[in-house]
């Protein structure tokens, strides 16, 4: 069946195959580039040399040589650092010179997940094998022996962690790490770019607070970053540090020639404007790649998509016994399974990988020939992180990007450029958000009291420490304030998103025999594993039959439908406190402090191929509550409207307002949420809230509120020239019935813009 | 939702920093706290010392004085017993050893956040006994009351209850924030009596607490006394609010304490070394089951044959379980075969399963009486198959181990019938 050809030779046929060139809207190719080479400094520590050469490499790529320089001056550094770019040689290197130099010197490298910790150790370790000196390095997290522990503190060189270990588990323990605080010289933070949002404003403190420890052990260590393509590495890594950063922007490394096809799926309902499925737009290219031997990785967006892609691949390989060709991975795989994965897709036992963005990051896979994004990832810099992990040294590497019908991919598959010729977003952290300051300034009075004169940070604290002591958590003496309170703080905080903890996913469909089959953060699991949801992992399909919300377990068995499950979140929101405000003649527009509780409600049950919906549910899992930013806009009914009507409008306005607010603010489509309201509760009155996602906010709102004329301008024109007659899901949403809403939805969108004009 | 309203409130005030920190400073005197004086009323003194001020208490009991059942010069007799005895063991004390039975009270239970504010030592001073209790004057004055505590002069030896993972790690902590000025903390030998009670009881008393084992044990029964837990509280009140008076609980609190420490220390030795037992079945399978894990096989024999003469077989087939090892090692392997055949009627799970292998081993190669041999094998082997305490890889070996006796033992069988 199989007939092996080249990416080039494909490309070619794909151009004359009817069906499919179609479809195909852009091509655009980039070319390859060689390697820039630097050679190994003079003072290059022997031992390391000699590993160097035993590995093959006889230059340093010039990026790593200049890490190399910058690091042994002393001075904090962010390299842009590519995949397969060998960008932990950028770190690696002046670390274990200085090692190598001083044997008391100390490291910590900081990985986003406790996974990728363990993935560098094993690399790391192999370097140091072949070097042949007594080098101790380990990882520190929750899977750390309790035995080893304390041998890590006294005696480990390189300490690999991730942020909330050292958030709880080092930093509020630091006096029992003295020999490490005392002779810290580096601290490294890989994956840069991850470290944005909220959980980058809760590192940023955590990074102030291992500094602030630092200090009082006299030590002063620079910070290494790498990071992946993004708009603003060093403003983020200073913000993220509080210290001054070098950037090396330009990687050595060369790079294949690299072809991307935009493909958007041809419409088969002209009247409701529906597109095929772009998952099976995707599984059917995946499926040509595999019959051409290509391998090749499918990027989906969610959990459940993966699955189900997974599923429909499956089938490719279902005549074939114990066929492992074909895999989904994701996050809520347990570690082992993961590592069985990795290693099979670096041996070419695994010829096609369907993932969610878990593999964006450094994952050691190796490289792969082709990549398919089944819908746009959300953001620029997501995209070429996915369509980095295609592309061998030499090789031509294919990037087929899969257009779904959503607003925000319509756009993009019908202008390349925005995501060619653009930038990568900025990754924007918030570390005044003072939720976080103050939960981290606790954190940090238990650590080491403050003084009087004491500032934290980049931040002026007297008043806040003031505060604390009036709370009753410190007390103050004449020239320090002490904690004084049997709470530990750092248990309060967790530094991702709201959800506090997982839900672990239970299979008991052989008594006796349960196990432990994933985990998943209570905020997914609120429309994933509520009771009766069709759980999918690894292709398999599980019916929740308990949840239990309070002990965070959700216990499921398997089963064999033919349907999929899909739950809806109800959204109320209250308006805390107004800080900005603009009054026109009958429209507001607003920006301040919001509370918003999320209540899921109903699941529906929707068949796999026809995706008929064929049942419903409600949903029984108690509401999140959460506070952020938000810009919000009212206005009054227009005259003969009923509310009904506005709804229908203000849904579909809101629906294409929401997909165009990412391409003004440069961030992810999840990172801001559009809720429309026919009578808001604070004013009565229609309103439009556009917030962040994430609690305590970011900053993305606010942007918002400065650039509302723009969006609407785009988001007009947009709807306008949709080719649909009555709205569609590529411009206000899909609409049940035929009617003019369409026509109503532009109709609002004209008495915002002009008012605002 | 009225922490987070505040807390917005608060974000106007939120400033940027403007000037660099100033350099540290050598050690700077603290000032006495202003309520100092105040807490004199709660019967504490006022210490000064070059690093600051630090409040004690201290209590003088002549040796007579009794706490539980026990009075505390038996404490003196307690340390020739061991003198006498010659045996290496952990709770072993030498008249030479200046022993200070030791306890401390926190603010907290864990991290670099939480404060000692108390330290009470107990010790022997000629014929009679002192406590001195040392209370932190407030955290600016920590380095005042570390050093009062004498911990870094050397020669010590230290009792404490669970001191080795608590009290002690703690102390660690409160010196590294002071080690630039005060003198080294030494590493004093620790007997912890949380470690030894868990030994002696175990699968008797179900929780360890001291205060358990002091209404158990020890004929102690506290009036008045307020939980652990409250400690924090109520110093922190005192720090905030200059009033000492709840502290005058803690303080008590910690006396109890600590001479229960000294009372438990006096008991377990004389169970440890009495020849006249006072304590049920299961605390001498314990100790005699201690003393074997110590390679005292002399005294472990001595205790567990002393159980197995003293109870009736039910009570003490534990006991018989594990003498059956000592004979073993002592080569009367009849005796030990009796002991385990004795003890199988009332152990379970893996200890039932090591029994049986040890009697299908004796009788095959030591009385060589294989079809006895046989029948332990076939019970093993029912008792692998329903075992819950294997998993299934584990099972599977054990299976395989096993069955190749059970075809060995047929064998010999087989050959020994056929023989003329």
């Amino acid at each position: 069946m199989k007939k092996i050809r080249t990416i080039d030779e494909l490309i070619n046929e794909w151009q004359q195959d009817e069906e499919l060139k179609q479809n195909i809207v852009h091509i655009a190719t980039i070319e390859g580039r060689e390697g820039e080479y630097e050679d190994f400094p003079d003072c290059l520590h022997p031992s390391l040399k000699k590993a160097l050469l035993e590995r093959g490499i006889e230059k340093l790529y010039s990026h790593q040589r200049q890490a190399f320089d910058l690091a042994l001056a002393g001075k904090s550094f962010t390299a842009i650092t590519p995949t397969a770019s060998g960008k932990s040689l950028c770190y690696h290197l002046p670390v274990l010179q200085k090692i190598l130099e001083d044997s008391s010197t100390r490291a910590i490298y900081l990985f986003p997940t406790k996974a990728l910790a363990q993935d560098q150790k094993a690399d790391l370790n192999d370097l140091i094998d072949s070097m042949n000196e007594e080098i101790y390095c380990y990882t520190y997290d929750g899977d750390t022996a309790p035995n080893i522990r304390q041998k890590v503190r006294k005696a480990g060189h390189i300490v690999m962690t991730n942020p909330d270990m050292l958030h709880s588990g080092i930093l509020p323990h630091h006096t029992k790490w003295v020999s490490l605080f005392e002779n810290l010289k580096f601290i490294v933070i890989d994956e840069l770019h991850t470290y944005k949002g909220v959980f980058g404003s809760h590192v940023a403190h955590v990074l102030r607070r291992l500094v602030r420890i630092c200090e009082f052990y006299g030590s002063q260590p620079i910070f290494i970053c790498t990071s992946a393509t993004i708009k603003n590495p060093k403003e983020l890594a200073e913000k993220l540090t509080n210290t001054k950063h070098v950037l090396i922007e330009k990687s050595g490394a060369p790079a294949g020639k690299k072809t991307f096809i935009f493909y958007n799926p041809p419409i088969v309902h002209k009247t409701f404007g529906v597109r095929r499925s772009a998952v099976l737009e995707a599984t059917n290219l995946a499926a040509r790649l595999y019959k051409a031997g290509i391998q090749t990785i499918v990027f989906a967006k969610s959990r459940v998509t993966v699955e189900r892609l997974v599923t429909y691949l499956k089938e490719l390989t279902k005549n074939k016994i114990n066929d492992g060709s074909i895999q989904g991975y994701r996050g809520g795989y347990l570690p082992s399974e993961r590592r069985r994965i990795e290693k099979g897709l670096r041996d070419g036992s695994i010829q096609i990988v369907v993932s969610t963005n878990a593999l964006e990051l450094g994952v050691d896979i190796g490289q792969l020939q082709a990549c398919i994004m089944t819908g746009y990832p959300g953001n620029i810099a997501s995209a070429w992180q996915q369509a980095g992990r295609a592309g061998r040294r030499q090789d031509s590497a294919l990037i087929i990007y899969v257009a779904n019908s959503s607003a925000l991919d319509q756009y993009i598959v019908n202008h390349p450029d925005y995501l060619l010729g653009n930038s990568p977003e900025e990754a924007l952290i918030n570390p005044e958000n003072i939720l976080i300051l103050m939960s981290h300034l606790k954190c940090a009075s238990f650590e080491l009291p403050f003084s009087t004169d004491d500032t934290y940070g980049e931040f002026e604290v007297q008043e806040l420490l003031e505060y604390l002591q009036e709370e009753g958590v410190l007390v103050k003496t004449n020239a320090h304030y002490y904690w004084m309170s049997d709470r530990f703080p750092a248990k309060d905080v967790n530094l991702r998103s709201a959800a506090e903890e997982n839900v672990v996913i239970i299979d008991q469909t052989v008594p006796g025999g349960t196990k432990v089959i994933g985990e998943m953060d209570t905020y997914s699991a609120m429309t994933l594993l509520h009771e009766e949801a069709i759980y999918l992992h690894q292709g398999v399909q599980y019916q929740v039959e308990k949840l239990d919300w309070e002990e965070k377990k959700a216990y499921v068995r398997e089963v064999d439908v033919n349907y999929y499950t899909d739950a809806n979140l109800a959204v109320e929101l209250k308006v805390l406190s107004e800080d900005k405000a603009a009054s026109y003649e009958d429209v507001t527009v607003s920006y301040g402090d919001v509370s918003l509780v999320a209540v899921p409600t109903i699941f529906k049950k929707i068949h796999m191929t026809t995706l008929d919906n064929i049942g419903s549910g409600k949903v029984h899992i108690p509401p999140m509550e959460m506070h952020t930013n938000a810009t919000w806009i009212s206005f009054s009914l227009p005259e003969n409207w009923s509310e009904e009507m506005l709804t229908d409008a203000l849904t579909g306005a809101a629906y294409a307002i929401g997909s165009f607010i990412p391409v003004f603010i440069q961030c992810d489509r999840k990172d801001v949420t559009v809720v429309p309201q026919v009578k808001a509760v604070h004013n009565g009155r229609p309103t439009l809230f556009i917030y962040d996602s994430y609690p305590g906010g970011i900053g993305l709102s606010e942007k918002v509120y400065d650039l509302l004329v723009p969006i609407l301008e785009l988001t007009i024109q947009h709807v306008q020239s949709c080719p649909c007659e009555q709205g569609c899901p590529s411009c206000i949403g899909a609409q049940d019935h035929l009617t003019d809403g369409k026509e109503k939805v532009l109709k609002i969108l004209n008495i915002l813009l002009n008012e605002v004009m | 939702m009225g922490y987070e309203t505040k807390i917005l409130q608060l974000k106007k005030m939120l400033g940027k920093k403007k000037t660099e920190q100033p350099e540290k400073t050598v050690y700077k005197k603290p000032e006495r706290p202003a309520y100092i004086d105040e807490w004199k009323k709660a019967g504490l003194s006022i210490v000064e010392n070059d690093f600051g001020v630090v409040c004690k208490r201290q209590v003088r009991y002549p040796s007579d004085y009794r706490h539980g059942k026990y009075e505390l010069k038996q404490f003196f007799h307690a340390v020739e017993k061991w003198e006498k005895a010659e045996i290496e063991h952990p709770f072993s004390i030498n008249q030479e050893e200046n022993v200070l039975f030791f306890d401390t009270e926190t603010t907290g239970l864990k991290g670099a956040g939480t404060h000692i504010f108390l330290l009470g030592f107990l010790e022997a001073d000629e014929e009679e006994f002192v406590l001195n209790q040392y209370v932190l004057a407030d955290p600016a004055n920590e380095a005042a009351f570390l050093f009062e505590s004498k911990l870094w002069q050397p020669g010590k030896t230290v009792v404490t209850y669970n001191g080795k993972s608590f009290d002690w790690p703690q102390l660690e902590t409160r010196w590294t924030f002071n080690k630039n000025y005060l003198p080294k903390l030494q590493s004093p030998r620790q007997i912890d009596l949380f470690h030894s009670s868990k030994r002696i009881w175990k699968n008797q008393l179900e929780r360890l607490k001291l205060i358990k084992v002091e209404e158990e044990k020890l004929g102690i029964k506290r009036d008045h006394d307020i939980p652990g837990f409250l400690a924090p509280v109520i110093y922190s009140d005192a720090v905030k609010s200059g009033n000492a008076s709840g502290l005058v609980k803690v303080l008590q609190h910690n006396e109890w304490d600590i001479l229960s420490l000294l009372t438990l220390y006096i008991h377990s030795t004389s169970l440890l070394l009495d020849r006249v037992l006072q304590d049920g079945a299961v605390t001498y399978t314990n100790i005699g089951k201690w003393y074997n894990d110590l390679k005292e096989h002399k005294q472990s024999e001595q205790v567990l044959s002393a159980v197995t003469k003293q109870f009736d077989e039910e009570e003490a087939g534990l006991a018989y379980y594990y003498l059956a090892f000592q004979q073993k090692r002592n080569k009367q392997f009849k005796e030990s075969a009796e002991s385990f055949q004795k003890a199988l009627h009332t152990i379970e799970g893996r200890k039932k399963l090591n029994a049986l292998e040890q009697l299908a081993m004796m009788f095959e190669h030591r009385m060589k009486e294989y079809s006895k041999a046989l029948q332990y094998t076939i019970e093993g082997i029912e008792i692998i198959r329903k075992a819950d305490f294997l998993n299934e890889e584990q099972k599977k070996r054990q299976l395989e181990h096993w069955d190749k006796r059970l075809q060995r033992l047929k064998g010999k069988l087989r050959k020994y019938s056929e023989a003329p």
